[in-house]
């Protein structure tokens, strides 16, 4: 859309505009300085910068200290620190208008549940519940974006307990929450508690504390899309490389690992480094920041992320194997993520400190117009093996990846009645080295009831008398997309 | 040791406590109205009818012995529906190792196995010794899913290894018995007392059919003795649904909710939190 189009576009509303012509004009620049054959491999779509725009002015992810913001106020916002519940609150609801990031809202709100246990006997238990719902109902509307995301955990907390309780109730997708837990510090009833309202909800994600906390340290977040980064900092940006389309490029296997692999993720880095190099010293970014300056942010925190997709569809097109089914697919993967871990870290991270001067690694999760491509290191939806050999290949490929990495387990609604059952898997995906475990249901109605086997037939005689009952608008695009989450939902083997 | 398989479920959750493998063996000694899993109940007597209608060429005979390629199948179940014997061209015969490795290989994800079907415990021998190989080498617990038509020897030998049986008792009274499953009850119930005794009577089940065992009168006779025999068992509810049916029950409507919680009232007043509603 060029701007006329922009501003008389009916579809769109006044913030919507603000932000699109704010991209139109960063991209009336020309793009960062990159070199031509790094340019070809944008263009072809083996690179992809996610729309981050011309010439960046701000990190793409930013995780302020709120617990310092907390504890100090804000000179610049004018804010004294905040001595109960309600000064607290209104402290955070005003400092998140105030956190750049790619989309315009904050992709990081905080430990929440840390931050308000240190308020919540200031008032009253009900005055607490209050505070923290119109907290997040706050959140939700005034940051309407789905990669707001919050962090509680791993301890139990009153504060944590009380959020949960609220979500759970209020239903909504904003924000994201991150429980990080371990199996040393998370009490099993708030674990519990947690997997009843992610079964409910589809949060909180359980992100292995032990894990991540033994590569970034404690004092870590998690950002946006399972970005996990460091407290304080957070990555300039994010540039993906699409596995699939660069194992396109190759003859076979050894030529993608010796040639087209080192080729690519050397422009991978370039794009990166040019990038958070232009946000430092063209834009001024750190020099220009209140966060910066209040310390709430540090450069040396900060760091970039190299994101790949497609691993899937790139081993089963070199190969002919399928990854989740075949152990070899998996040994494949492992050689691929070896190979390209190496290459990155051969390659000096500009300003990467908060990850030892390299880019950080990342398996990247999606986004909305791929197609026919696997997001990260997943299984292709629907081609999933039994959720064991899901996690075991899956925690095989995880332990690449510094800066964030998930997959989604779907589990029938039986799952509600059994936490422990639950909780064994997820304690059993820990180990195995799974960072971030986020759980779904499936919304099917149909279930196994005990001592009773579900066939196809009997799913499409239930999809066929819900026809009936259900008016025809809802057929269509849904069923069928239900009943693909129908097919991945009972596993067995025959 | 070779055993009879339908089909294994790797992650059930409602098969027993916690996370579980359910692994549903073939053969039956009953033959009851609602059965939700018909093709469980018999062995393939190879009469060939299922290769005729099968489309894909997924079946063949080989050796007197149908032979199933999963990878043809395409999942339509025709061949269930075709196979007027009550049983599957699909189920298989595995050696009790194979099986143990597949358990244990899974360990680290699951709190125990449970033995479901058709009826388990026809199979009692391959049973054990998977349960003793899989005990040897890890914690897991196993779990029996029976109808308790079980012979005295057989629920000896399983009650010296197992950790907790799931007990179906299809109707009161034995006549009703008879009509929904071909056999009496009176070793069932037999049984039901001896297990109750025990602490391994994790809980007992009851399909609600409209019509047949829906007599309020029995339900609570039966919770009354279940409140007598111990303090723990537990009595799980379960509405009928036709899916998977194969007699004349198959056009019967899902059990009628509002009777459910009736129902379900009734008899928590004399079980309290020991019954259990299912959806
Ligand atoms: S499965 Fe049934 S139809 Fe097929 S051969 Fe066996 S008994 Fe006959
Ligand atoms: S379900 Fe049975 S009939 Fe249908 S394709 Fe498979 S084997 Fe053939």
């Amino acid at each position: 859309m060029n701007v006329f189009e922009i501003i008389s576009n009916t579809n769109i509303d006044y913030k919507e505009k603000r932000h699109l012509l704010a991209q139109a004009a960063e991209n009336t620049l020309t793009y960062v300085n990159l070199s031509v054959k790094t340019e070809k491999h944008l263009k072809k779509g083996i690179l992809c910068d996610i729309f981050e725009g011309h010439a960046p002015y701000r990190p793409r992810y930013i995780l302020p200290d709120y617990e310092k913001f907390i504890k100090n106020g804000s000179e610049y916002l004018g804010i004294e620190p905040p001595k109960d519940m309600y000064e607290a609150v209104n402290a955070l609801m005003i400092i998140y208008q105030y956190v750049p990031s790619i989309t315009g809202y904050p992709v990081y709100v905080g430990q929440l549940d840390y931050i308000l246990q240190k308020f919540v006997d200031t008032v009253s238990e009900k005055e607490a519940r209050n505070l923290i719902k119109m907290l997040l109902i706050n959140i939700e509307k005034t940051l309407p974006d789905a990669f707001v995301h919050m962090n509680i955990g791993p301890k139990e907390t009153k504060a944590g307990r009380m959020i949960l309780e609220i979500e759970r109730e209020l239903k909504k997708a904003v924000p994201n929450i991150s429980l990080k837990y371990s199996k040393e510090e998370t009490s099993p009833d708030f674990a519990k508690f947690a997997a009843e309202v992610a079964l409910e909800i589809g949060k909180p994600y359980f992100v292995n504390h032990q894990e991540i906390k033994d590569i970034l340290g404690e004092n870590y977040g998690v950002a946006s899309c399972y970005n996990t980064l460091k407290i304080g900092g957070g990555s300039y940006t994010l540039v993906r490389l699409n596995l699939k389309k660069a194992a396109q490029e190759a003859k076979d296997y050894n030529d993608f690992i010796e040639n087209i692999l080192p080729n690519v993720v050397d422009s991978l880095c370039e794009v990166i480094n040019a990038r958070a190099k232009f946000i430092v010293e063209e834009a001024k970014f750190f020099e220009t920041s209140f966060l910066a300056r209040e310390g709430l942010i540090d450069i040396n925190n900060f760091t970039s992320m190299a994101g790949i997709f497609g691993l899937y569809e790139c081993i089963e097109l070199l190969t002919g194997l399928k990854l989740g089914h075949d152990d070899e697919a998996t040994k494949y993967g492992e050689e691929i993520l070896e190979k390209i871990k190496k290459v990155i870290d051969e390659i000096e991270g500009y300003g990467c400190f908060g990850t030892g001067g390299k880019i950080g690694f990342h398996a990247q999760s999606g986004i909305d117009s791929d197609i026919d491509v696997t997001a990260g290191v997943r299984i292709k939806i629907g081609s999933e093996p039994s959720i064991y050999n899901q996690i075991k290949t899956e925690g095989r490929l995880h332990k690449y990846f510094n800066t964030g990495v998930s997959d989604i387990y779907i589990f029938d609604k039986t799952a509600r009645q059994n936490i422990d059952g639950v909780i064994k898997i997820i304690d059993a995906a820990m180990k195995s080295g799974i960072k971030v475990f986020a759980l779904n249901t499936s919304d099917s109605e149909l279930i196994r009831i005990t001592g009773y086997l579900v066939k196809r037939s009997d799913v499409e005689k239930y999809n066929r008398g819900e026809a009936l009952r259900e008016d025809t608008v809802k057929l269509g695009a849904e069923s069928i997309k239900n009943n693909k989450t129908l097919d991945r939902r009972v596993r067995e083997i025959e | 040791m070779k055993g009879f398989i339908n089909r294994i479920i790797e992650n059930s959750f409602i098969d027993g406590p916690g996370n579980r493998m359910a692994i549903f063996m073939q053969g039956c000694n009953m033959a009851c109205l609602y059965c939700h899993n018909p093709e469980t109940q018999r062995m393939c007597t190879r009469c060939g009818k299922c290769l005729e209608v099968c489309e894909t060429g997924a079946l063949s005979i080989e050796e007197g012995k149908i032979k199933y390629n999963k990878k043809k199948c395409i999942g339509c179940d025709r061949c269930l529906e075709g196979c007027l014997n009550f049983s599957s061209p699909k189920y298989f015969e595995i050696e009790s190792d194979e099986l143990v490795k597949l358990i244990l290989d899974n360990e680290m994800f699951l709190d125990g196995i449970t033995f479901s079907g058709g009826e388990c415990t026809l199979q009692t021998d391959f049973i054990v010794d998977v349960v003793k190989k899989v005990k040897k080498n890890s914690s897991l617990t196993a779990f029996i899913d029976t109808n308790g038509f079980i012979k005295e020897e057989d629920l000896n030998k399983l009650i010296s290894c197992v950790d907790g049986f799931m007990f179906d008792v299809k109707a009161v009274n034995d006549d009703i018995h008879r009509t929904l499953t071909g056999v009496s009850n009176e070793v069932i119930f037999k049984n039901l007392k001896i297990l109750a005794k025990t602490e391994l009577l994790y809980e007992v089940r009851y399909v609600l059919v409209e019509g047949y065992n829906d007599n309020i009168e029995e339900i609570k006779g039966l919770s009354e003795l279940l409140k007598e025999l111990n303090d723990y068992t537990r009595l799980v509810l379960i509405p009928f649904r036709p899916f998977g049916v194969k007699t004349h029950l198959k056009n019967m409507l899902p059990f009628n909710r509002e009777k459910y919680d009736i129902i379900y009232e009734e008899i928590y007043k004399i079980l309290k939190e020991r019954v259990i509603k299912k959806d």
